[in-house]
């Protein structure tokens, strides 16, 4: 009796479900899959930027039922940042979605060779691997609207008051987590290093040493470097914050990439840490009209997981951003083949066509939130560049004017490395770029 | 009833040590083999392979060469990921230093370092035993961990400080690498794992697996009857970790296709012994069950409330399924703490006497 009833809820079970996902299928919708992190260590920093993302997506859909009628269905895989969850996301996700968001170097280079097989663009925003930029070796890859080495140049160029070679006989430490992401600069540095006479030292923190860095900070303390970049992702940047207050090294000096210019992060140093800067391509416009939008329709609709005192949070912004980039390449892909519901392939074309200038941002309500740049079919990135935002104790505030990378410096490089991928992973296919 | 062992007689010592003296466990392998050979593969969508049946079958060959260690020999180790990762990033220079060579040949070879390496961190097994032992392998783990982030040779100086498998064909077919197909991953993983299990079967019911059975009961008995303590503890830190390496490299290179150093970090070594426990110490079955509640459970897991249109986020899935996951494990050692395989014997047990229990 007992095992007749459990069937007979579970069969019940079963037919609701089928009943319900029925009707899903009943109008055209796009698939936008997202191999989010709202688990595991690296949680922190995940969950304003998914917000951030599916926010846009939902607001897109609720006040303009879709981008040109055609609803957006924002799906995310959760990986918890684990490289072996990102197999299975990728695998889950690749039929119906139209692009792959890794959200991991070490699931981007996972993916990445996968790319050309399956036919099925990668975005990556500010993050993955630099070489990428290569649109001709990377066919499928897209990493707009700055490169960590555009970032890393332009952290030297900001500190060096735009020349590079007054930077000679000066000491410059990178504290960095020891993992494919922390790592990306150091081959740039090392050249830039070589060329202009500063002296590069890289300090790695290992993943388990995230929240206990006094031996690195003790090693910083002792060689006294005159700028400290960081690389850091995750309780990382916290814990290299409270460190840095706890030594008493001067803030000045004191600089992260955009991944460690978290609001979450610095909440911990608090005032302490006042005059820390990061490099970031977004900075936060909380009077931007696209973000009234988000409020309007999807906070005060209740549909938003975002605290409203989040909302200004550099993070948050810039999930919003990332999702307009995806957004826009889909309507330039659906003006460019005349349909409504691309496919992969044609999305990819819009990622390369991505034209985000000063007008298309005042047009879509963006307005100074993130950096005008346009993709094309050699230039993966768009080279953007970025501004410097300083942290006053409670949010952080743009200091700085656009600053943007000296290319001619990192081409090189760049071609090398991405030739050097192509090699080690042949037959790799080209792209002809005209 | 459904294993009637009536009418099957036993007429030589030899038809009652047969690896399957009842003859429906011949008949049950049968089926599985049928399914795993032929029905699976032509069922199976690109995510099936990748996600469920691929990384089962390499995570049970990795826990069936633990058990053989643990199960079999009685030496606790902690330090399966690390060599497993030892297998990884030996497979990986021999293919680049050799490129032309088989990949077979490349996974066969590196199993030798990685039991190079293991027998050199069971030495300490001849002095020390249980907790003791498992805090030496624990310090192989976290050193070849720092070994393979710090000596660039391993990874060929790339800057990420990743290995990314090349694409590489045998007999003209891709086997790794991007161009490879899931089919063709699937059985060259099946293949070897056959084979690794079959020697594995052969070695614990021989010779020497009642050396190592011996050693594991009391191991002060077992030089007394004769038994070379040494040779009986280092030839299950080389045929264990033999087995482990292979694994990893299968791991790497026909299912992962990149690995950065901490993927051999210390949690693949405890879930590779949560499988070997859950699955049943000293058993080789155990394995595959365990690695089937480990590995394959969360992702049926995860698609399940999609499958039924039941509307809720991912992450609180994944919230769903450590809790379901860790209650199935708490739940399985109280009802049978000997793990997965002992409840399949009992299982079977109850099947042979149904319908009159005693």
């Amino acid at each position: 009796m007992k095992k007749l009833l459990s069937t007979t809820i579970l069969s019940a079970t079963f037919a609701v479900g089928m009943l319900a996902a029925a009707p899903a299928f009943a109008e055209d919708v796009l698939h936008i899959p997202n191999l989010s992190y709202r688990t595991g260590p690296f949680a922190g920093t995940g969950i304003p930027l998914m917000n951030g993302q599916r926010d846009y997506m939902t607001m897109l859909n609720e006040r303009d039922g879709g981008v040109n009628g055609v609803k957006l269905s924002y799906e995310e895989c959760e990986t918890g940042y684990n490289t072996e969850k990102g197999v299975e996301c990728y695998e889950k996700t690749k039929g119906e979605g139209i692009v792959t968001q890794p959200w991991s170097t070490g699931i981007t280079l996972q993916v990445l060779p996968k790319s050309n097989v399956d036919k099925r663009a990668i975005l990556a925003p500010g993050y993955g691997f630099s070489p990428m930029a290569d649109g001709k070796t990377f066919q499928w890859a897209f990493n707009p609207p700055s490169s960590y080495w555009d970032g890393a140049q332009m952290l030297l160029s900001y500190v060096s008051g735009g020349n590079l070679d007054s930077l000679k006989g000066k000491k410059i430490a990178l504290i960095h987590l020891d993992h494919p992401y922390g790592k990306e600069p150091i081959p740039l540095l090392e050249a830039l290093a070589a060329k202009h006479g500063f002296t590069f030292m890289a300090i790695p923190v290992g993943l388990k040493e995230m929240q206990n860095q006094s031996a690195q900070w003790l090693q910083i303390r002792r060689e006294n470097p005159d700028f400290v970049f960081m690389w850091g992702w995750g309780a990382m940047n916290a814990g290299a914050v409270n460190e840095a207050v706890k030594t008493k090294f001067p803030m000045e000096k004191f600089l992260g990439i955009w991944w460690s210019g978290h609001d979450g992060d610095m909440a911990s140093a608090g005032a302490a840490a006042k005059g820390y800067r990061a490099i970031s391509w977004n900075v936060p416009v909380n009077d931007a009209p696209v973000m009234a939008d988000i409020k309007n329709y999807v906070a005060d609709a209740g549909k938003s997981d975002t605290p409203a005192d989040q909302a200004g949070w550099v993070f948050y912004q810039r999930g919003i951003a990332i999702s307009m980039f995806l957004v826009e390449a889909v309507k330039a892909a659906q003006a460019n083949f005349n349909t409504k519901t691309v496919d992969a392939e044609q999305v990819r074309w819009g990622l390369e066509n991505l034209k985000i200038d000063e007008a298309k941002l005042k047009e879509l309500g963006m307005g100074g939130m993130v950096v005008p740049f346009q993709t094309s079919c050699s230039n993966h990135t768009g080279h953007g560049g970025a501004w410097i935002i300083e942290w006053d104790g409670a949010k952080f505030n743009k200091v700085s004017d656009q600053l943007q990378a000296d290319r001619a410096a990192i081409e090189p490089l760049e071609a090398a490395k991405a030739k050097e991928y192509a090699d080690a992973n042949a037959p790799w296919p080209m792209q002809e770029c005209k | 009833m459904l294993y009637r062992t009536a009418g099957q007689f036993k007429t030589s010592y030899a038809a009652d040590h047969a690896l399957f003296p009842v003859r429906q466990d011949a008949w049950l392998l049968g089926v599985i083999m049928v399914l795993a050979w032929v029905v699976f593969p032509l069922a199976a969508s690109d995510f099936t392979f990748q996600a469920l049946l691929i990384p089962v079958l390499i995570y049970s060959l990795a826990a069936l060469g633990l058990n053989i260690l643990t199960g079999y020999a009685g030496q606790l180790s902690l330090g399966t990921g690390a060599f497993m990762g030892v297998g990884a990033y030996a497979c990986y220079k021999i293919m680049t230093i050799f490129p032309g060579l088989n990949l077979a040949v490349a996974i066969g070879l590196s199993g030798f370092f990685s039991a190079a390496v293991g027998v050199a961190f069971g030495l300490p097994s001849l002095r020390i035993k249980g907790f003791y032992l498992a805090i030496a392998t624990l310090a192989a783990q976290f050193f070849l961990v720092w070994l393979f982030e710090k000596w660039s040779w391993l990874y060929n100086d790339s800057a990420s400080g990743a290995i990314q498998v090349p694409n590489l064909s045998m007999f003209g077919l891709g086997v790794a690498g991007p161009t490879a197909t899931s089919i063709t991953q699937y059985y060259f993983v099946l293949a070897v794992v056959s084979l690794v299990t079959i020697a594995a079967i052969n070695i614990t019911r021989g010779r020497i697996g009642r050396m190592w059975k011996a050693v594991r009961d009391m191991d002060i008995a077992a030089e007394l009857v004769g038994i070379n303590l040494m040779k009986a503890k280092l030839s299950a830190f080389a045929v264990s970790s033999y087995i482990v390496g292979v694994a990893g490299a299968l791991f790497v290179f026909l299912w992962r296709g990149a690995a950065e150093p901490n993927l051999f970090d210390i949690p693949l070594s405890f879930r590779v012994l949560f499988i070997a426990i859950i699955g049943g110490l000293g058993s080789v079955l155990g394995n595959y069950l365990g690695a089937i509640l480990i590995v394959a459970l969360p992702v049926i897991l995860n698609i399940v409330p999609e499958a039924l249109g039941i509307p809720v986020s991912s992450s609180v899935v994944e919230h769903l399924n450590v809790m379901t996951i860790g209650g199935l494990i708490i739940m399985f050692l109280i009802v049978e703490p000997h793990g997965l395989a002992r409840f399949w014997a009992m299982i079977r047990e109850k099947m042979i006497i149904w319908p009159f229990p005693h």
